[in-house]
């Protein structure tokens, strides 16, 4: 039994007040102030946020959902947001992105899809058990429930998480325009929250759930005679980067609003041609040749580096170095920078030519 | 002296190739094991500055006061050594945990980490022993090697190496600062006086920490707070005077090498390795020497892999002594009083002008 319950994190959280002045000021670690808080709350931190698993349930056959309760140091989030959760294994903290799904009563909770190869899904759904802390970052994520007007929402395998999230919110803020929701599928057993939305769908009226099924010979695709009807709406997307760019084809230019997040990093723009550069890590005095096309935090990794970094999309900003010299454009908008002392985030940034980065 | 076999470019490849290779392996098998050790390091830093501190509480009651300076003196010790110079190595950072990144670690000593790991992270370990480039040959007080000039000062130099071990942590502190530089025109004073704030802001704190609210605090509990006082400022010179002789042994022994600064003209990989090899002496002894140097009783495996955490020193030194035998390099190693004693002679020799 922890000395002191999770939930009086909250209500403590401006006594602390002090020592996070303190540890600001350098007076004190912060991480022996933590060690000490930890002694008293597993999931108690001055600053960071931790959170206790209170409940874990399958909600599709590869997805797990997970409900967490956050320390004082949650700030809050909006439906549709993600969080950065982290775990350690070997050693390692590792970190991958998740949706909210829903927030109630202090807790949140979050869906997990079982990747296959996934070093830190595979764990979470396997071993993660109720009572064990986990780490999250702080939620960040843009889409938005529009003011007014019908809704589709179109998601593709556990696309359907921020989607959730967001219509779960906007139902029990009242919202009465028709909504449709359309989750694609690879196979009848992911489809995910069904309960929950069968439940939703009886109790609102204007909500209208659709699965598609796209594997086999009988498999559904995303088409325009679906959309038919919904092009004018405003439309919210979520899936793999090659699902959501149809789905954008499919409605540009007629739909009320289009707001559209992938989760698999898109095709970086590739741009000129691969040429060799000189890549300096001033840090650790290392000099390697790369190119122009992949990431630094790759080339770095490469090169026998092990730089601190997230989600290795452009994301977190755990990535964030010092460009010293040279000029690297963002694999993302291909935009360049070429400002010394500037920070880039390495994981989406690719040089374009010779450079001298801070690492 | 030293008896070293010349090497052939080719040699030379072969040989750094090697290195690599060692190196490859090790960082290969770093894991779990690595990341909960040093956590253990830094609990039992924590046990003993905390219970120090605590028994110094009980005021001059001599066993309580000398175990609390003790503890309080070791916990800074292996603060300093196996868990802050290493950390800020970055010898954790695969980690990836922000607790042990390499570069906010911040530790428990006068130096302000920042200018650490610029004076000695960056100039010491990529220009070690290069004559004019490494100021940690006799950080500018102290006559070494016959081959850095003679000036009048040098003689007396046991003195100033005496005040500089008392002092030790001022001594790495200013060492960023280049006073030298500063008082000689080649760097303005408005240049300087960033730095200058940072170096003060540091030392201000620790000062406060250790001589003001310790014993302060002693005083509102009603304890001695000229015990508490004192115990601070004993454990402090001991840490003071440790971290000397270890670091002093570390590339001034008597089979040390310097180099010229055209050393490093088209150094490639190989040559580096062979220049901190060179440049390095290491120490016997048993475990707990090792760990109470932070590992830099193997400082010869800590100049080829500064960024390895030490912990794997002990293992790779033996692969690193074999490879230097094959390449028929003096592999620079003896117990501590012999080292040090080596550096004591160099201290008094080179004092004069005229030995060479």
């Amino acid at each position: 039994m922890p000395l002191i319950p999770l939930r009086l994190t909250i209500p403590l959280r401006p006594w602390l007040a002090p020592l996070r002045w303190l540890t600001a000021h350098h007076w004190l670690r912060a991480a022996d102030v933590d060690a000490c808080l930890r002694f008293l709350q597993p999931a108690w931190a001055l600053t960071r946020i931790h959170a206790r698993v209170e409940a874990r349930r399958w909600v599709a056959e590869d997805m797990l959902a997970i409900r967490l309760r956050p320390n004082c140091n949650w700030p809050g989030a909006q439906a549709g947001q993600h969080v950065q959760l982290f775990i350690e294994r070997d050693g390692v903290r590792l970190s991958r992105s998740y949706s909210l799904t829903a927030q109630a009563d202090g807790c949140i909770e979050i869906a997990v899809r079982r990747q296959p190869e996934g070093r830190v899904s595979a764990w979470l759904c396997e071993h993660l058990s109720i009572g064990d802390c986990v780490e999250l970052g702080a939620p960040y994520g843009e889409l938005r429930w529009p003011q007014e007007g019908a809704v589709l929402l179109a998601a593709a395998g556990s696309g359907i998480t921020p989607l959730l999230g967001l219509l779960r919110d906007a139902l029990g803020r009242g919202f009465s325009a028709p909504v449709r929701l359309l989750h694609f599928v690879r196979e009848q057993g992911q489809r995910a929250f069904v309960e929950e939305l069968q439940q939703l769908q009886a109790r609102y009226p204007n909500l209208a759930v659709e699965w598609a099924v796209t594997a086999g010979a009988a498999g559904q695709r995303l088409n325009a005679e679906q959309l038919h009807a919904w092009r004018e709406a405003h439309v919210l997307s979520c899936g793999p980067a090659g699902f959501v760019e149809q789905l954008r084809e499919l409605v540009d230019g007629q739909a009320a609003s289009l707001q559209v997040e992938s989760f698999t990093p898109p095709q970086w723009r590739a741009e000129g041609e691969r040429r060799p550069v000189r890549l300096q890590f001033f840090r650790s005095q290392r000099e390697a040749v790369g190119d122009n096309q992949v990431s630094l935090l790759e080339q770095a990794e490469a090169a026998g580096l092990k730089p601190e970094h997230g989600c290795r999309q452009g994301i977190c900003t755990q990535c964030t170095c010092q460009l010293l010299e040279g000029a690297v454009r963002d694999l993302r908008s291909g935009e360049i920078s070429h400002e010394p002392g500037q920070s880039i985030r390495i994981c989406v940034s690719a040089p374009l030519g010779d450079v001298r980065v801070d690492l | 002296m030293r008896e070293d076999r010349e090497l052939s470019r080719e040699e030379i490849d072969a040989f750094g190739a090697e290195l690599d290779a060692l190196r490859e392996r090790t960082l290969a098998d770093l894991g779990e094991a690595d990341a909960r050790y040093i956590r253990r390091v830094r609990a039992v830093v924590r046990a003993c500055c905390w219970s120090g501190r605590l028994l110094l509480l009980a005021g001059w009651f001599p066993p309580t006061w000398l175990l609390g300076t003790l503890l309080l003196g070791l916990g800074k010790i292996i603060e300093n050594m196996e868990l802050g110079h290493n950390v800020m190595h970055g010898q954790y950072d695969w980690m990836n945990d922000p607790e042990l990144a390499g570069r906010t670690y911040e530790w428990d000593i006068a130096g302000p980490s920042d200018f650490w790991r610029h004076t000695h992270n960056h100039i010491h370990h990529t220009y070690t022993n290069v004559l004019g480039m490494d100021d940690d040959i006799g950080y500018g007080v102290v006559r070494l090697f016959p081959e850095q000039r003679w000036k009048p000062f040098y003689r007396w130099q046991p003195l100033w190496v005496t005040l500089q071990a008392l002092l030790f942590q001022y001594a790495v502190a200013i060492q960023h600062l280049r006073l030298d530089k500063v008082f000689k025109g080649r760097i303005s004073r408005e240049e300087v006086r960033p730095l200058l704030r940072q170096f003060n802001a540091k030392v201000g704190r620790q000062w406060v920490k250790d001589y003001l609210v310790f014993p302060l605090l002693a005083l509102a509990l009603g304890c001695n707070a000229l015990a508490v006082l004192t115990g601070n400022i004993v454990a402090n010179l001991i840490r003071n005077l440790w971290t000397f002789t270890v670091i002093f042994c570390g590339h001034f022994t008597e089979k040390a090498a310097v180099f010229a600064p055209s050393t490093l003209e088209h150094e490639t990989r190989g040559h580096w390795y062979l220049r901190q090899l060179k440049g390095s002496s290491n120490l016997q002894g048993s475990r707990l020497l090792h760990f109470m140097t932070g590992n830099l009783s193997h400082q010869i495996e800590h100049h080829l892999y500064p960024d390895v955490p030490a912990r794997r020193y002990a293992a790779m030194a033996r692969e690193v002594r074999e490879i230097a035998a094959r390449y028929g390099q003096t592999y620079n190693t003896g117990t501590m009083s012999g080292q040090f004693a080596t550096v004591l002679q160099r201290i008094w020799r080179y004092r004069l002008p005229q030995a060479v």
